[in-house]
């Protein structure tokens, strides 16, 4: 368990509108994970829960070691966070934001922080409430990036930039990748966003964790086949088959569970794949959480 | 309690409220200035004034340092630093109460200074003593329930009722036996009655900030 920066065990959180159901999520030191859901869903209780500033009802929280809510002073000293939702001081400037983080985080390293400003192309002297959305996210970003932290935590930080402002974000974080040591928890419900920095993926819907794994595991299990049957034959029974679309003689079927002998299986059964499409992650999720739901409801 | 943490936070709210503190220094000064000049008509307008800039910045303060670290997102930004939410209200009471003992004390010592240099009014001591922490004791019950619910209805809520229990006690006060009987005399007696009336708001203060303290520590939600 020691290399695990987050450790969620059980998790649930109770709300008069929303229930986040018994979470258990794991993700090692080193590691890029990626959390998506839809609006709502509970990425962001669940970072809250995971800063300590939501109580968990049930379960354990472990963050760098440290018990959480209990120990959320000591953890946060080795966890730089951002999210959507903050926001800096409006009548300061950069310079102070930067002094007042330098003051209280002994790992802050100012030459990285002066690289960062000008990748970023922000001016220190420069008040905050006279900043872009895209300049503001980069701010808190520096500020969190500069403290040196060995968890990152970012709650939809890219949610309202432009394409331009997204990328240069994007790419500070894949830039971040370079130390082993640093590990990331991104949330997003922009699939691409996530697909581009991420190698762990956790699904996330209505409050319950329906899906975790390696981006490539699910990039290379998850296929669309496109079918043509023969006048006699039925849909094959195939290994994985969460999604049944198309219409009589061309159904269209969606996998978690690909592997190519399912190809000549198919044709075996008077079936003839035309086609075997990967799918985009995004694709995946809407596929993982449309059959979930329908489970659900069954 | 790290205490280097929560006196960064103070100083933070400091640096932030530097001007509010300024215009609200320099606002006792001058209202001050007006009852120095020794007409009727300027004592009371002065007085006024004085208690209108005092009960000011208290809210001020409270609406500026809590109410509005949540509503402008800012609160996301100090949680997401090394503290826990004990630190976070221990700042916000101490920035707020030091902030607000810098023109409290002004008045409070430029007040009782202007009563005593003019021997004709030094009966009035007590009332202004039990006037003065009845003003500290409002800015408590505003900074408590901007703490405790963080809410700008709530706070303005509070205003009211500490703006009303201001005016409202100072006109129970002025007709108690006790304290009304030497309070336009030249000497100053200081009665059982004004005692009991001042241990009772120093009471109520410490109370109001222990109940601060106990509801913030049952929180579950931050953010």
């Amino acid at each position: 368990m020691n290399d695990l920066s987050v450790h969620f065990e059980g998790v649930s959180k109770i709300y008069p509108h929303f229930t986040l159901d018994d979470v258990s999520l794991e993700l090692p030191a080193g590691t890029i994970m990626g959390l998506i859901g839809a609006n709502g869903a509970g990425k962001s209780t669940t970072i809250r829960i995971l800063m300590g500033l939501v109580h968990q009802d049930r379960g354990r929280v472990l963050v760098l070691g440290r018990e959480m809510p209990r120990e959320q002073a000591a953890a946060k000293l080795d966890i730089g966070f951002v999210s959507e939702d903050m926001r800096l001081y409006g009548p300061a400037t950069l310079a102070w934001h930067m002094n007042f983080v330098q003051s209280i985080y002994p790992k802050w390293d100012q030459p990285y922080a002066e690289t960062l400003l000008r990748r970023f192309d922000l001016k220190p002297r420069q008040k905050i409430k006279g900043l872009s959305h895209g300049q503001r996210v980069k701010a808190a970003l520096l500020l969190a990036l500069a403290r040196r932290p060995r968890l990152l935590v970012l709650d939809e930080p890219t949610t309202g930039l432009d394409p331009v402002a997204r990328q240069e974000v994007l790419g500070e974080l894949m830039a971040v990748l370079a130390d082993e040591d640093r590990t990331i928890l991104f949330s997003s419900h922009n699939t691409l966003d996530v697909e581009q920095i991420s190698d762990q993926i956790t699904f996330i819907d209505r409050g319950r964790i329906i899906a975790s794994d390696n981006k490539e595991i699910f990039l290379d299990r998850w296929r669309r086949l496109r079918l043509v049957l023969s006048p006699e034959a039925d849909v094959p029974s195939l290994p994985g088959v969460v999604e049944v679309g198309g219409s009589g003689r061309l159904p269209v079927l969606v996998t978690n569970r690909f592997d190519p002998a399912m190809v000549s299986a198919c044709n075996d059964a008077g079936a003839t794949v035309q086609a075997v499409d990967p799918m985009t992650l995004e694709e995946i999720f809407v596929a993982n959480v449309h059959s979930r739901r329908e489970k659900q409801i069954v | 309690m790290n205490y280097a943490m929560v006196k960064r936070l103070v100083l933070k709210d400091w640096y932030l409220q530097r001007w509010a503190i300024l215009g609200s220094l320099v606002g006792v000064v001058a209202t001050l200035g007006i009852i120095a000049t020794g007409g009727k008509v300027a004592f009371l307008l002065g007085l006024i004034l004085l208690i209108m800039v005092i009960i000011s910045i208290g809210a001020q303060m409270a609406v500026a340092t809590i109410v509005t670290e949540r509503k402008e997102q800012t609160l996301p930004f100090v949680m997401s630093l090394p503290i826990s939410y004990r630190e976070y209200t221990a700042s916000k009471i101490w920035g707020n109460l030091l902030i607000f003992l810098v023109p409290w004390l002004t008045m409070v010592l430029g007040s009782f200074g202007l009563l005593l240099w003019s021997p004709s009014s030094r009966g009035l001591l007590p009332y202004a003593a039990i006037m003065s922490t009845e003003i500290l004791l409002s800015t408590c019950l505003i900074l408590a329930v901007a703490l405790i619910t963080e809410s700008q209805g709530w706070t303005v809520a509070a205003i009211m009722v500490g703006n009303l229990a201001v005016n409202g006690l100072g006109y129970i006060v002025a007709h108690i036996a006790g304290i009304a009987k030497g309070m336009w005399g030249p000497t100053i007696q200081w009665s059982g009655a004004a005692s009991a009336v001042l241990l009772a708001e120093f009471t109520t203060i410490g109370l109001l900030l222990g109940v601060t303290f106990v509801v913030q520590a049952k929180k579950k939600d931050f953010l």
